[in-house]
Parts: structure tokens; sequence; C-alpha cells
């Protein structure tokens, strides 16, 4: 395996909207299932998970309240908010629009 | 910044240290989490620990990025250096005391002025709706070169104003008097305004009781008695009852009251708020047959100020063009009546829609002007406590040289180190701004009583416009004050001055702080020549002879109240009361006077070989009975005073003033001679009637202070006036005229028949009107002049201190070099010396060339008066001398010792 990539410039919000999408998850459940789904090749430093979080609650896109996980630990979970959906939309596109650019001008030059 | 997001960080904000807990709380569990995890993959617990702790990074980083979204970080590195600069203060109280205090005076004269000028000038009267489009008329003639504007014109005249209807929405007019209010011994004087129905439309007031009267009760020849009483007079007389369809007294007339105008209601009255609003068709009633015919007559009567307000859209100069206009033709209405109505061509005539304060308007007056002045001065006291405190931060900058220089050594960027520097002086403003304020609470109150009519409000904590100047006055002084250091600090040498020893550098001139403090000096000694100029102008006023003796005496003046009387009876009844005067204790004699001093009348007056006796100037005349000389002690210098044989029936005699007999009869005795007096017969009658001198009198002031000639007679008013005469002069015994006022009110209101009665005041008063705006102008430049001397000092030895410190060292070695106790006191002596001396000479020249605009403003006295100039400049170069006296003092125990020991 290689070692995991850094992480791209101001991806780490669209990931974490995309990841609230499956339902409300307390911090360390994100940061696993981003590790889960990228194969581990993504490295999250899961400190910056944290002000990310901040940030956009303060945005409104996330809500946060505590409860008691199934395993009886007390834990805040995280919620995507109709705000967070429609920013976690238009992110979504700006992401895809800017790597299918980067992709066509990486293929249109060949070494 | 979305609105959410602002609100989400300000909830935040409220709550960010219960979100810190949280935040850290939850990193543990997720580090916690995490090392469970990886326990379960077979690391030893210890090991897992630290491999969760590696992978969560850094808590404290996060935490602190957080904190960022909480909430606002701009503000909160302003507040951290807030917070930063009020440490630094705390830790210099000495320098943070003197600059708060420089500033507060600064900025506390400014307040109080800028207070009292918006009240008399700008200020929009109170409930005055859309005030922008509110213009008071002026009307203006300029006849040979001399401009003359008038602000109260006859009734005609606003009536023929008012076609100026397609650029005016409304018009008004106002007409203020006093009158007696009330009955018997509860008649006080009161102000009075007579106005139109369509005035309180130009306000949004709503009566607290009642109405106000409305169109058709001002219709002339006399409107409806009807009467709305202030807010005030309600409260105070009335005590808040229902006083709806009372009657009520005013003038010589019974009015009803109808409404009471709402709290603090003042109409566009300048001076104090009228008492009493009555249609202002019912004011020419109160003044007999004469004024009821002639207010509607003719155009003789100046009485009446006219207010408009503009359509939306019309500017006042096209308003005035319409005005304009208007009062041409108005003037051609008056010439059909009065054939010596000037031309237009001639007089040039033209309306204009000005501002509602005349004290703002095109003819302000001497006052305003001085005000405006000595506004100019209070900003100038605020230039010289600014250069005072710029020099003191200079100072406190290289006395913090090396702390500045490591920290940037440290790696603060310098438009950081340069903010810090900005707040901290803003801080300092900011706290000058308030004590400023309390300041000018405080000397406004003595200007305040200087300056505005008497129950004028100055509270200063609930006016924002005063505020508000305060705050930009403060917000320039941290400018003004803030940049140099900043500059300084910026342009420090980093490795020089890391080199540099312990001693901090040697002195070293700063060319800054030497303008700063001769510019300041220069300032200074341009509000003393300032001081010295009113103070010697008030002194030449104080100084001309008046030719009477005014402190000792009362004027009273009798209201009969429309009281009717035939003719015999009116002369008994004035003879009575003069009687009743002469008797009442503490009065040594009493006189009757037609008319004031300063407000004497004149009248045609012909002498045979003389083609034009007014070509040689203005000859006023009083009507007086045998004590008047007494009385106002003026000297008979030839000839005889009037006495009483002088009655109706024997020769016509008049007395006339030194000036007077000189200018007519110049080289021959005036006594003895004709003089033909247009007073009360047709002018054929008047050119066989003579009227002989009997006697010359010292000249007397009645007409101004200034430089008239002083043509003056006296005539018996028992022969030219005997029943139309209402005033009296009496004199009192004793120099305290004023305490007999309430006395002589009294005893002679009881002897007024029906309602009449009488007001008592010390002609005092009156000549110090007259001397008032010179004397204004002197007590506002002595106020801030001395101020503006104050802060220069403390400035001049402060700096003087600092640089005496810098060079302990150097003078230590100086004396080790064998300098003595006298050298090194005229080292320190003559720097500071040095530097006032060159502020004399360029505070001398501005001085100099600002004189031509200051000449009108003084009395017999040169705005280039060399001694006044010497005086200063003497007076500056010794405050300079003192400044440096406790420095040199301590220049001299420059210990060789220590500096040696230093080396």
């Amino acid at each position: 395996m290689d070692a995991p990539s850094p992480l791209l410039a101001g991806t780490l919000d669209l990931l974490i909207l995309k990841t609230l999408t499956i339902g409300p998850l307390h911090g360390y459940a994100i940061a696993q299932h981003i590790h889960r789904l990228s194969n581990d090749a993504l490295r999250v430093e899961e400190g910056s998970l944290y002000p990310a979080l901040q940030r956009m609650q303060v945005k409104g896109w996330l809500t946060s309240e505590a409860k008691r996980s199934p395993t009886g630990r007390q834990a805040r979970y995280y919620r995507i908010t109709a705000a967070g959906r429609k920013q976690l939309l238009s992110e979504e596109k700006a992401f895809r629009a800017s790597v299918s650019a980067t992709t066509l001008v990486l293929e249109g030059i060949k070494p | 910044m979305t609105p959410r997001e602002l609100f989400g960080r300000l909830a935040a904000w409220l709550r960010r240290d219960e979100l810190d807990r949280r935040l850290a709380e939850e990193m543990r569990e997720h580090i916690e989490l995490l090392a469970r995890d990886l326990g379960r993959d077979g690391l030893p617990p210890d090991e897992a620990r630290a491999a969760a702790r590696r992978q969560v990074g850094n808590v404290t980083r996060a935490r602190e990025e957080s904190r960022d979204a909480w909430g606002f970080p701009a503000i909160d590195i302003v507040l951290r250096d807030v917070r930063y600069a009020a440490r630094g203060l705390r830790r210099a109280p000495g320098f943070a005391m003197t600059v708060i205090l420089t500033l507060a005076l600064g900025i506390g004269a400014n307040a109080a002025m800028f207070g009292v000028i918006d009240r008399l000038m700008f200020r929009p009267f109170p409930y005055l709706r859309d005030p922008g489009a509110v213009n008071r008329i002026y009307l203006q003639s300029t006849y040979r070169g001399h401009t003359n504007t008038a602000v109260t014109f006859p009734y005609r005249r606003f009536l023929d104003l008012s076609r100026a209807t397609s650029t005016v929405a409304a018009i008004a007019a106002e007409s203020e008097w006093r009158f007696g209010v009330g009955q018997g011994d509860a008649t006080r004087i009161r102000k009075v305004a007579g106005v139109s129905a369509s005035y309180f439309g130009l306000f949004n007031a709503a009566p607290v009781s009642g109405r106000f009267f409305v169109a058709g009760e001002d219709e002339p020849p006399v409107g409806a008695m009807v009467a709305v009483i202030s807010h005030e007079l309600w409260a105070s007389d009335f005590g808040g009852a229902n006083v709806i369809d009372d009657r009520l007294k005013i003038g010589t007339l019974e009015y009803t009251i109808i409404g009471v105008a709402p709290p603090g209601f003042r109409g566009t009255a300048e001076g104090g708020r009228p008492d009493v609003f009555v249609p202002i068709t019912t004011i020419p009633a109160n003044f007999g047959a004469w004024a009821q015919s002639s207010y509607l007559g003719d155009y003789r009567w100046d009485w009446v100020s006219v207010l408009v307000r503009r359509k939306p859209g019309v500017g006042a100069a096209v308003a005035g063009r319409e005005l304009t206009a208007a009062y041409i033709e108005s003037r051609a209405a008056a010439r059909l009546l009065n054939p010596r109505v000037l031309a237009d061509s001639i007089a040039h005539p033209r309306a204009i829609a000005g501002p509602m304060k005349s004290a703002a308007g095109p003819d302000a007056g001497l006052e305003s002007r001085v005000l405006l002045w000595v506004a100019g001065v209070a900003l100038l006291v605020l230039a010289i406590a600014c250069a005072n405190v710029a020099n003191l931060m200079l100072v406190r900058v290289l006395r913090r040289r090396r702390e500045i220089t490591v920290r940037l050594a440290l790696g603060v960027s310098r438009g950081r180190l340069a903010a810090q520097l900005v707040t901290e002086a803003l801080l300092l403003a900011l706290v000058g701004c308030a004590a400023g304020v309390i300041v000018a609470q405080w000397g406004g109150v003595a200007i305040r009583r200087l300056l505005l009519p008497e129950g004028s409000d100055f509270n200063l904590a609930t006016d924002w416009r005063t505020l508000g100047v305060a705050f930009a006055c403060a917000i320039a002084a941290t400018l003004a004050t803030a940049i140099g250091p900043a500059i300084l600090a910026l342009r420090t040498d980093l490795a020089a001055a890391l080199k540099s020893g312990p001693r901090e550098g040697t002195y070293a001139r700063s060319r800054a702080r030497t303008t700063l403090l001769i510019g300041q000096g220069a300032l200074t000694v341009v509000l003393l020549v300032g001081v010295g100029l009113f103070v010697r102008s008030v002194l030449s006023v104080e100084a001309v002879p008046l030719g009477y003796d005014a402190h000792p005496v009362l004027e009273v003046t009798l209201d009969f109240r429309g009281h009717t009387m035939d003719s015999v009876e009116s002369v008994a009844a004035r003879r009575r009361l003069l009687a009743a005067a002469r008797s009442l204790p503490g009065v040594s004699s009493a006189s009757r006077v037609n008319s004031q001093p300063f407000s004497t009348n004149t009248a045609d007056l012909h002498i045979q070989g003389i083609d034009s006796v007014e070509a040689l100037g203005r000859f006023n005349f009083q009507m007086i009975s045998p004590d008047y000389f007494d009385v106002m002690q003026t000297r008979i210098l030839r000839g005889r005073p009037i006495t009483d044989a002088d009655r109706d029936g024997a020769p016509l005699v008049a007395v006339v003033s030194e000036a007077m007999a000189r200018a007519l009869w110049a080289g021959r005795d005036a006594l003895g001679q004709c003089m033909h007096v247009g007073i009360g017969l047709h002018p054929e009658a008047i050119a066989r009637r003579c009227t002989t001198v009997v006697g010359i009198a010292e000249n007397s002031a009645q007409q101004n202070l200034s430089d008239d000639p002083r043509f003056m007679y006296y005539l018996s008013a028992e022969q030219f006036a005997p029943a139309d005469i209402s005033t009296m002069l009496l004199r009192m015994a004793g120099p305290a005229a004023a305490s007999h006022v309430e006395a002589v009110r009294r005893a002679l209101t009881r002897a007024m028949p029906g309602d009449g009665f009488v007001v008592v005041r010390p002609l005092q008063e009156i000549v110090d009107d007259r001397m008032r705006s010179w004397r204004l102008g002197a007590t506002l430049f002595v106020a801030f002049g001395g101020l503006a001397l104050v802060v220069a000092f403390v400035g001049q030895y402060g700096a003087i201190s600092y640089q005496v410190a810098q060079r302990m060292h150097e003078l230590g070695v100086r004396a080790a070099l064998g300098a003595r106790a006298r050298d090194v006191v005229w080292l320190v002596g003559w720097q500071s010396v040095r530097v006032g001396a060159v502020a004399v000479l360029v505070g001398i020249a501005l001085a100099a060339s600002a004189a031509r605009w200051v000449q009108p403003l003084l009395f017999r006295q040169s705005a280039t008066d060399p001694l006044t100039y010497s005086i200063v400049a003497a007076g500056m170069v010794l405050a300079a001398l003192v400044a440096s006296a406790v420095p040199a003092a301590r220049a001299m125990r420059a210990d060789p010792c220590t500096a040696l020991r230093a080396e």
C-alpha cells in the first residue's frame, strides 16, 4: 500500500458532509468512515476534523447533540442540515468539475 | 459572512468556554476510542495510546482553530490589543494621566464650544418637520455700498410675500413680544409670540390638551382672542389643571386659552421660549389705534418675521428668486403710499431664503463672528494638545525602543506593532474624550450662562450632536498623535538598535519633536496675542467715558395695560407715579425719560444757516424731567439744566451736548441759539417755533459706545409730551441698585391704576448688554488662551525633562571633564529658550497675518499692537525658561562618578 495521500485543500468539508448523509455520527465515527471508504488511502489528521466540525456548525450546515452511543458511551452526534445538503450539492459539483478539468489537462499533455 | 453565520458566530462566542470544554472532552474521547481500536489490533496499551495521540495530532491547535470559528477573530485581536495597551498604560500612570488630561482639556473645549454654537446657530428647532426645507426670510437692500439686512418686516409685506406660491409650500408669520401676562400681583412679563395659523403646520407637534388655532382665527383686522400656552407655563402657573376655556389677560387684552403646546415646544423663537402663542393679528390691538391702522394701512412698522417651507425639490436659491420678485412688487406697492421708498435700481432689493437661526444668517452680528473665532481658538487648543501628546508619545516610543526592537526580532510584524501603538493612542483619546465631555459639561455651564438664553438645556449626556463632535475630536486626536510614533516604530533599524548597549543609545536630537514643540509654542503665541488684544479691547470699551453713571440707577417702565385715561388724567397719573417713586426708601432722585440710553430717537431738526443738519450726522434727543442730570450724573458744562419752570406754556428750551454745540455753532456761543425741532407739529408751525438752547451738557453715550460724535439734545418732557412718557429712571442712594428691584416693582405696581404694572431693571444691564460681545470675546479668549498656555507649558517641561534624563550620562561626563554647575544649567536653559524663541517668531508672524480678520472684532485697539506682541513674546520666553528650571536643577546633579563607572 502506498503512503496515504494528504487531502486536497478544501475537500475535508465535502467529505464530512457526504459522510453525514448516511445519518448522524460522532467525530470518531466520521474519521473511521472516511478512512474505510477511501481504503485508508486518504489520511485525515483526525485533530483537524474538529475545527472543521465547529466551523460548519457555525455556518449552519451541521447541528449536533449529545447522545448515548450503542456501546453506552456519551458522545456528540453530528447531523447534516438542509443548508448543509445544499452546500454539499454545490461543493460536490464544483469538485467534480475541477477534477475533470484537471484530468483533461493532465491527459492532454503526454510526455 | 451570511446573517446566519454572523448569528451562529455570535451564539458560539457567547458560549465559547462551554464549547471549548465540550470540544476538549470530545477529542479525549476520540483518542480513547482510537487507542481502544488500536489495542484490539494487538498494540500494547501505552503504545496504542501514544499512536492514537500521534494520529489525532495537536489538540491545542485544534482548539485554537475552533476558537476562530466561535466569534470574530478580528475583534479578538482588537480586544487583545486594548488589554495590552491598558496594561502598558497602567504601568505608566504619569504618562497616561498627562495625556488624558491634556486631551480632555482640548476635546472638552471643543465640545463646549460646539454645544453652544450648535444651539445658537445650527440645531433645528424642536418639533420642526423636515428642517432642511424650512427657511427664514431675510430682505436685503444695498444702498451706497452699505448692505442693510432685515429679519422683521411690515405685516403687509408678509401678505405680499405670500404670493410666491410656485416655490413655497407654506408661509408663516411670527412676532415676539414681552407682555404682562396674568392679573394683579401675579402679573409677570412673559414672552408672547404672535403667529399666523399656518405657523403650527411647520411642526410635527400636537397640543397636549385642546387645540392650536386654525385658518380664519388669524384674519385681519383683529384675529380671534384665543391663546395657546406653553407646556412649561401650564405646569408652573396652572399646575397642569384643565385650563381650556380659561380667560388669560395678555398685555392689554383678554384671551381665551384653547390649547397647551407639547413640552419643549418653542416655535422658532431665538432666545427665550415663548410662554404664550396668540394669533399675530391680535398683536397690534395691544398697541392702540395707531398700530391697528398702520399695520394694515402702510409699510412703516417692521415687526413680523417670515418663515417658509419650500416645495419638495425646490432649492433655497430658487425660492429666493421668486420671493425677490414678490418683494420687488411689494416695494412698488409701498412706493404708492410713500414716495420716499427708494427705486429698485438704487436699492438693489433681494429676498434670501436663509438659515432658520438668524445667528447663522446673512447679518449675523458681532457676537456670532466672535463665537466662530472662539471656536477656531478651541480648535487651536486641541491642536496644541495633540502636538503635546504626540511629543509625549514619541518620547514613550523612544523609551521603549529596546522592548520594541526585541519584539520585532522575535517576529512580531511591524503592522501589528503599529496597530498596537494606534490602539494605545485610541484608548487614551477615548478616555480623554470621556473626561473631555465632563470638562465640557462643567465649563459649558459657565459658557452657557454667558451665551445662551435663560432656561436652555445644556445636558451633554443626551446631546448626541455634541457627543458625536467630541468623538470625532478623539478620533482626529488619535490619528494626529499616533502616526508619528507609529512611523518611528516602523522605521526602527533592528540591527543597530539590538547592537546598542544597555545605555539605550546616547542623546539624539529629534527633529520631529523639536518641530512639535515649536508648533505648539507658536500656536500658543497666537492665542496669547489674541488674549492680549481682546483684553485690551475690553479695557478700552470699559474706559469709554459714558457721560453718565448707570450703576446706581434703576429703569422703571410703566405699563398701563390699556387703562384708558384722558390726557389730563394721564399727565396726573404720571406725575403721581414720579412722586411715589421719589418717596420710596432708598431712592435719592427720579426723572422721567422717553427712551433708554442706546435707544434714543431722532427728529427732524432745522437750524437757521445750515442747509441740512442731517448731513452733519445723527442728532438724537431725549425728553426729560428736571432731575434727569442729577439722576444720571451728567454734568452741565455751561448754562442751566431743565427745571420745573420749563413747563407747558413757558418758552421751549433745550440742553445740547458739547459735541452738538460745537458741530452746529462752531466758533459761536451755543447758548441762546434757536433750534426748530420737528416734534408734534406741522412743518410750517415748526419753522415758526423756536426751541432755545439754555445749557450745554457733557457728551454722553446715548446712541452707541463707539465712535459716533455723540450729538444729543435734551428737551423738557413737560413741554413736548407730558402725557405719553412711560419710563422713569430712579437713582438709588447705595451702589447696589439691583437689590432694590423687587421692592420698587411691588411698590410702584400697587400705585398703578387698573391692571397696570411696572417693569424694573438696573440700567447697568443695558450698558452691559452693549459691552457684551467684547467682554464675551475677552472672557473666552482668556479662558482658552490660559488653557493653551498650561498645555504648552506642560509639554515644554516634559520635553526638556526627558532630554535631560537622556543626557544625564553625557552631562556627567561633562562634569567629570570640569564643567561647572553654571555651564550645565546654561546648556539646558539655552536649549529651552531657543525653542521658545523660534516659537515666538513663528507665532508672531502667524498672528500678524491673521490681524486683519481680527481687527473688526476689536474696540479701538490695533490688531498689530506692538506692546501686546512684545509682552507675549517676553512671556513665552520666560515660560520656556521656567519650564527648564526643574530639569536644569536635576542636570546640575549629574554625577561624574556614575557616568565614568558606566563607561
